[in-house]
């Protein structure tokens, strides 16, 4: 006779059944920095773009760098768990869910910041009756949408064993309510050979389709910036450069969820030094690549000597000489020396350093949209000065944190919800060795 | 040892952050803006057929940035050496332009001829004055057009006012003829003028018109030491009529309402491509959903 096998679900119970009051302070701190952004919005709705530093010569600011963002972090999430996915990557159990999230999390909010910046929000429907196919714009309009529909899906696919092992257990404390919601959402799912084979096939190919649309997306929102005529925006290379650098911020993003999420639910059991190092050295070949792709941009600018092009490189170095070196320079060289050399490598130092990642990258979509727009082709001359340069506002920056607190807060909710280390591996449905590291 | 690496770490990033070029330093800004701030006034003149035109840009300097000055007054006068009257007063707009029309019957030159004319902005309590002259003296230049054996000719006539007070011609000088086009004034040749102060020049025959053919053309004795800018201009239907095509199918381009046939089917591909996956994604899902009813729960 066997020994009865554990329910895994045990242990993460806990995490579903309870909020401690830390939780719900953090949770009360996130809605109050949520109601200043609210706060913030109404402001711009009631008195209009003249409470951000947007004018007629910077027309994008914050908002669109924040977009940049997190639609970056969002593609790196479903590149990461695709790939993980789809090469059956041994160490990916614990952490692949956190990729996910971030994924679908990120999508829900980086658009919200291109609604922020345009300013009569009341014709947003013309995008769809009168949108253009040749514009940019409608691109990334029909992209994002389309990426949403399929990141939602993968998600889904990913959930339903879980989603099958929660309604299943009873011991799980949890309102009718919910029960009845994993039940629906659960579909029924018993694990059956038939059930597994489908679902298998349509995760592999849902893995592999969000792996395509995720680089084809981003490229998109680079071809925005590369097929206009403007200095520093014109270029090749800004396709995968802009997807190179969204898989890199995404990796950072995720290490520190890993962190976050070890520590707040005491998952150091599932979440290891192991995985912080694999996470790392991907950010490490990344960040390889980051560098590699930023000097080739700027050094065959630099050498072509284009007017322009001279100008904005000089402002680089004089007017945004912190924000570029962060970005290029300590972002580029800061994970090749912590993940590099095998002394350095732990776990407090790896997420210090997607610390440092993440600021670096938001300050290099910071410069690559205000400098480039602060010298245009045909500056404006003799007017404001006020008016020729960029400066966030605190509505910017209040709605800037209230999309990094909703970020925060959703992610909090989703871990209430669902266990964030996935718990079907170890049903039996999978061999246990590759279910938890 | 973790706070070994963590300040190894540190000064890494002060030293990179420590080379710095010379030319950020925090101080330029504030030394433009320290800077004492300086108006400045240019004075634009065209001498045209009954009037001359005067326009005036004001501009503040300080340090390396400057700045058009908007609803400043700037006034206005005409001098003949002896009598000076005043045209008028003119607020700036938003360029900083200002500008005065003075009738040519009503300005007197001194005995050679010549009128100063003086743009003055008085200052106020943050921007200092300034002033600026010009002097010439009044001509005109009207045209001519005649067809001589069949050939189109443009003819000119400058003439200026003696010391008595009576029309003269304006020898020996050069009149470049124009023609306005949509971002600039597109030059169709020169005449030098003979000592009776004409000149004629065969016109051009392929310069397009609107569509009655219709042409503007200036005349303008430029950057004349005596004379300043003398402006002349006439209308003739000598142009090629313009005629707007309209083509019978629609075209497909980048700027065209409708787009490129390729960009139509490469996004058809595209989104059928994908959203084929998501239907049998979401196919498969119904198929489990399906499969539940004879299948056993997992505990």
């Amino acid at each position: 006779m066997e020994p009865e096998q554990k329910n895994p679900l045990s242990e993460f119970a806990p995490q579903l059944e309870r909020t401690s009051i830390q939780g719900y302070a953090w949770i009360v701190f996130l809605v109050f920095i949520i109601g200043i952004g609210v706060y913030a919005f109404l402001q711009q709705v009631f008195r209009g773009h003249e409470v951000t530093g947007m004018r007629d010569n910077v027309v994008w600011g914050v908002y669109i760098v924040n977009f940049i963002f997190f639609m970056g972090v969002s593609y790196a999430g479903a590149l990461i768990s695709g790939t993980l996915h789809l090469f059956k990557t041994a160490w990916r159990k614990p952490v692949i869910r956190i990729a996910e999230f971030i994924t679908i999390i990120s999508l829900l909010i980086g658009p919200c910041f291109i609604l922020l910046c345009i300013g009569r929000l009341d014709k947003l429907h013309y995008l769809v009756l009168f949108g253009r196919i040749q514009s940019p714009i409608t691109w990334d309009v029909i992209a994002i949408s389309t990426d949403i529909f399929g990141c939602l899906i993968f998600l889904y696919l990913a959930l339903l064993r879980d989603l099958a092992t929660l309604r299943d257990y009873e011991l799980l404390q949890l309102p009718k309510w919910r029960k009845k919601l994993y039940k629906i959402l659960a579909l029924g799912y018993t694990g059956a050979p038939e059930q597994q084979q489908r679902l298998n096939r349509a995760t592999n190919i849902m893995a592999a389709i969000v792996i395509s649309i995720a680089i084809i997306v981003y490229s998109v929102l680079a071809w925005i910036f590369s097929v206009t005529l403007q200095p520093g925006w014109h270029s090749t290379i800004f396709g995968p450069y802009f997807v190179i650098a969204a898989v890199y911020s995404g990796s950072a993003v995720m290490i520190i969820c890993m962190w976050v999420f070890r520590k707040v639910y005491h998952l150091e059991e599932y979440i290891t030094k192991k995985h912080f190092v694999a996470v790392g050295v991907i950010m490490l070949v990344l960040a390889a690549f980051f560098g590699y792709f930023t000097f080739s941009d700027y050094l065959t600018k630099w050498y072509g000597s284009e007017k322009n092009d001279e100008l904005l490189i000089q402002l680089l170095f004089r007017e945004f000489y912190w924000p570029f070196i962060i970005s290029n320079y300590v972002g580029v060289l800061l994970p090749l020396l912590v993940v590099g050399i095998a002394k350095f490598r732990t776990i407090t130092n790896i997420t210090l350093t997607s610390v440092v990642v993440i600021i670096a990258l938001w300050l290099n979509r910071y410069i690559i949209v205000v400098p480039t727009l602060e010298s245009p082709y045909l500056p404006i001359q003799d007017s404001r000065p006020e008016w020729m340069n960029y400066s966030a506002t605190w509505v910017e920056w209040s709605l800037t944190a209230t999309g990094v607190a909703v970020f925060c807060l959703l992610f909090t909710v989703a871990s209430k919800f669902i266990t964030i280390v996935p718990v079907s591996g170890v049903q039996g449905e999978e061999k246990k060795e590759e279910a938890l590291v | 040892m973790k706070r070994v690496v963590m300040s190894n770490l540190f000064l890494f990033i002060l030293i990179v952050l420590a080379v710095r070029p010379a030319s950020s330093c925090a101080g330029e800004k504030n030394d433009s803006l320290n800077a004492p701030a300086e108006s400045r006034l240019v004075l634009n003149y065209v001498c045209g057929a009954d009037s001359v035109n005067l326009t005036a840009i004001l501009t503040i300097k300080r340090g390396d940035a400057g700045f058009a000055l908007e609803n400043a007054i700037v006034e206005f006068s005409a001098s003949n050496g002896s009598i000076s009257s005043i045209l008028g007063d003119v607020k700036t707009d938003q360029e900083g332009k200002a500008s005065c029309k003075a009738s040519l019957a009503k300005l007197t030159g001194s005995k050679d001829g010549m009128v100063t004319y003086t743009a003055n902005f008085k200052g106020n309590a943050t921007y200092p004055s300034a002033e600026v002259s010009f002097s010439a003296k009044p001509a005109k230049i009207r045209l001519f057009f005649a067809i001589e054996d069949s050939v189109r000719r443009l003819k000119v006539f400058a003439s200026q006012k003696n010391e008595e007070g009576e029309e003269g011609s304006v020898p020996k000088e050069t009149v470049v003829l124009y023609i306005p086009r949509l971002f600039s004034l597109l030059k169709i040749g020169e005449i030098a003028l003979d000592e009776n102060g004409t000149g004629s020049v065969d016109f051009p025959k392929e310069i397009v018109g609107d569509t009655l053919g219709n042409l503007i053309v200036i005349a303008k004795i430029e950057e004349n030491d005596k004379f300043g800018f003398v402006q002349g201009q006439s209308k003739i239907n000598w142009g090629v009529h313009k005629q707007y095509y309209k083509a019978e199918v629609p075209s497909r381009e980048l700027w065209t309402p409708i787009a490129p046939l390729w960009m139509i089917i490469t996004l058809l591909i595209m989104l059928a491509g994908v959203w084929a996956h998501y239907i049998y994604a979401v196919y498969e899902l119904v198929m489990i959903r399906r499969l539940s009813k004879k299948d056993k729960p997992l505990f």
